[in-house]
């Protein structure tokens, strides 16, 4: 019965769902753009919150960090609490490295367990680094080396064992433009500074505060440099991002609410003396009620879908139309959320919207309503 | 026992002056089982009001109504709609048919929300009244005449006490309108209380029983209690100095 008496009005029906299913574009829309922002976000900045960079105090006087300090460190963070991290003490130094026909000025490392902070692109990270130079994506492609090919590195002619990865995301030791040699190479009194790689964001702040905790007990013997605190800034942001344009949709929803709330009062004042037929030929109030909010919920519900469908639509054309978004991040089952919020948003106005003249009606003295 | 009886109705509607309109004056009704009964009266004398108030769409302010010996004077709204889905039908000059539902639906509007399924019953009520080929028709493809039989129809789907009818003929033709009057001679035949309200002169015509409502006060040709048309004529001379000429 509710389905007909809205095919009877049709352009008037087809208005109101409109309205719901651009208010339910926008919430939808809105909330996926939001979220995949931020999960593209956190998709290139999320590493960075793994790391801890450990870098001996000069404010203190201690210029390196000596093998005590490296232990100690281990010994901090040696816990499940923290997520057991890798813990690579790094060498540094600075030099020219040269390749067959051109050369560079990169930052050398020393360091004896590579794989454990870094990836290959080409050949492969040994367990001990003894010997060969490990060369970064940037200077590999700056000097046009790869595997197997032979450098010149401060005066001495290495072999060339492997080509990292070129890293996603920032990271203070910038490995893309550096050179890792084998510990032994350098004849240095302590390390320069020692990388802690963490699983995840949680872990490595709780790494950092061990360390804090340990090695910084008696004076500041180390300097922390972790990123966490500042992944957990930016997302914060990206939450308040998606909750302003979850926001900006909602403005949408309330205005397809006060459609809806248009029509159905326009409805229901044009139908007074039918619903006053009903009521006196014995239709109880409750039965009228319910009517009347079928039908303001098939609108929301009408939107909503047709909405639903067409954020779908939207959302894949754009990601089809832009390279620069990864698909991945659009399927994300998170999106899911976003679209059946919509959803439920869409239905809940219509039926919110409907209610008051439905309530009205139904009320209404059958007298009154037959007598117009 | 009365279908449906009014002992010493009044109804007072507030106005804005101060004093409230007395649309019905301690007015005594009955009507018996299988009666027809034509009340008559000039506009706003109050003859809405009384079918409104023995349809149990309003309420006396004043006064007793009875349905088949029960009082039902002050019901809840929800036991009101029940007492009218349950013993009283209404046929109105407007037809009030819905558009949205085809002939049997409309028929069977009554008990739309109940549980069974009453549409055999609509189809048996919609042939007797000769509408067999025009079931599943909307009421736009209905002609006057036959609006007014489905809404009859409508008014007999639950098997009524009372059939209250508000100026049925009023917008038929002659012809149509004595059909019409015909089908409610055969429904007073089943035992149901008929009482139409009309200015058509032809209604009276097949009324058991014409009574006159003049500025609330019912008079009548043929009136059970005499008595109730001697106590009112005072009151009434005294409200309406156009009355007298009336009786």
């Amino acid at each position: 019965m509710a389905g007909r008496n809205l095919r009877r009005n049709r352009v008037r029906t087809v208005l109101a769902v409109l309205g719901v299913c651009i208010g339910v574009l926008a919430v939808a829309a809105l909330g996926i753009f939001g979220n995949v922002l931020a999960l593209g976000a956190n998709d290139a900045i999320g590493d960075i919150g793994t790391q801890v960079v450990v870098s001996p105090n000069s404010d203190t006087g201690v210029e390196s960090l000596s093998t005590t300090d490296v232990a100690e460190i281990r010994r901090a963070v040696d816990d499940p609490a923290v997520g057991d991290p890798a813990v690579v003490p790094l060498y540094s130094d600075n030099g020219i490295v040269a390749g067959a026909s051109s050369q560079t000025f990169a930052t050398i490392y020393g360091v004896e367990e590579p794989d454990l902070a870094f990836e290959a692109a080409e050949g492969e990270l040994p367990d001990r680094h003894r010997q060969g130079a490990i060369i970064g994506a940037g200077v590999a492609t700056d000097l046009n080396i790869g595997t197997g090919d032979t450098v010149e590195i401060v005066g001495s002619q290495v072999r060339v064992v492997a080509v990292l990865a070129e890293t996603q995301t920032f990271s203070p030791v910038a490995p893309d433009d550096a050179v890792f040699l084998p510990e032994s190479a350098f004849a240095a009194d302590g390390y320069a500074q020692a990388l802690i790689i963490s699983e995840s964001g949680e872990t490595a702040q709780a790494a950092a505060d061990a360390i804090r905790r340990e090695v910084n007990a008696r004076e500041d013997r180390v300097d922390l440099f972790e990123l966490a605190a500042i992944v957990d800034e930016i997302n914060g942001f990206f939450d308040l991002l998606s909750t302003f344009l979850l926001g900006l949709g909602a403005i949408s929803l309330v205005v397809a609410g006060v459609s809806i709330l248009n029509v159905m009062l326009m409805s229901t004042v044009e139908r007074r003396q039918e619903i006053g037929v009903m009521r006196a030929v014995g239709v109880t109030r409750r039965d009228v009620l319910r009517v009347l909010l079928a039908e303001a919920g098939l609108i929301g519900a009408a939107g909503a879908a047709a909405g639903t469908v067409l954020t779908v639509i939207l959302v894949a054309a754009l990601v089809a139309a832009t390279p620069a978004v990864d698909a991945s991040l659009v399927i994300d089952p998170t999106n899911g959320y976003y679209l059946l919020l919509a959803l439920g948003f869409g239905v809940g106005v219509g039926i919110i919207s409907g209610a008051y003249p439905a309530w009205k009606a139904a009320n209404e003295r059958p007298v009154e309503a037959l007598r117009s | 026992m009365y279908s449906v009886e009014l002992r010493g109705a009044t109804k007072r509607y507030p106005s804005g002056g101060t004093e409230a309109v007395v649309a019905l004056d301690d007015v005594d009704f009955a009507v018996e089982p299988g009666e027809f009964v034509a009340v008559v009266g000039p506009s706003g004398s109050g003859k809405s009001t009384l079918l409104n108030v023995l349809g149990l769409l309003d309420d006396p302010t004043e006064g007793w109504r009875l349905l088949n010996g029960t009082d039902v004077t002050e019901l809840s709204v929800a036991e009101r709609t029940t007492a009218r889905k349950g013993s009283i039908g209404f046929v109105f000059q407007d037809f009030h048919l819905l558009p949205a539902l085809t002939a049997v639906e409309n028929v069977a509007l009554p008990t739309a929300f109940d549980p069974g399924d009453a549409s055999d019953r609509a189809v048996d009520l919609l042939r007797r009244f000769g509408l067999g080929d025009r079931l599943d028709h909307e009421p736009s493809e209905l002609s006057g005449g036959q609006k007014q039989r489905v809404a009859i129809a409508r008014s007999l789907i639950n098997d009524p006490a009372v059939l209250l009818a508000d100026e049925p003929t009023g917008n038929l033709d002659t012809d149509t309108g004595e059909s019409i009057l015909a089908e409610f001679g055969r429904v007073k035949e089943e035992g149901v209380a008929v009482i139409a309200v009309t200015h058509d002169p032809l209604v009276e015509e097949y009324a058991d029983r014409v009574v006159e409502l003049t500025d609330g006060v019912l008079v009548g040709e043929d009136v059970d209690e005499a008595t109730s048309v001697d106590d009112t004529l005072g009151d009434r001379d005294s409200e309406s100095p156009l009355a007298p000429g009336e009786q």
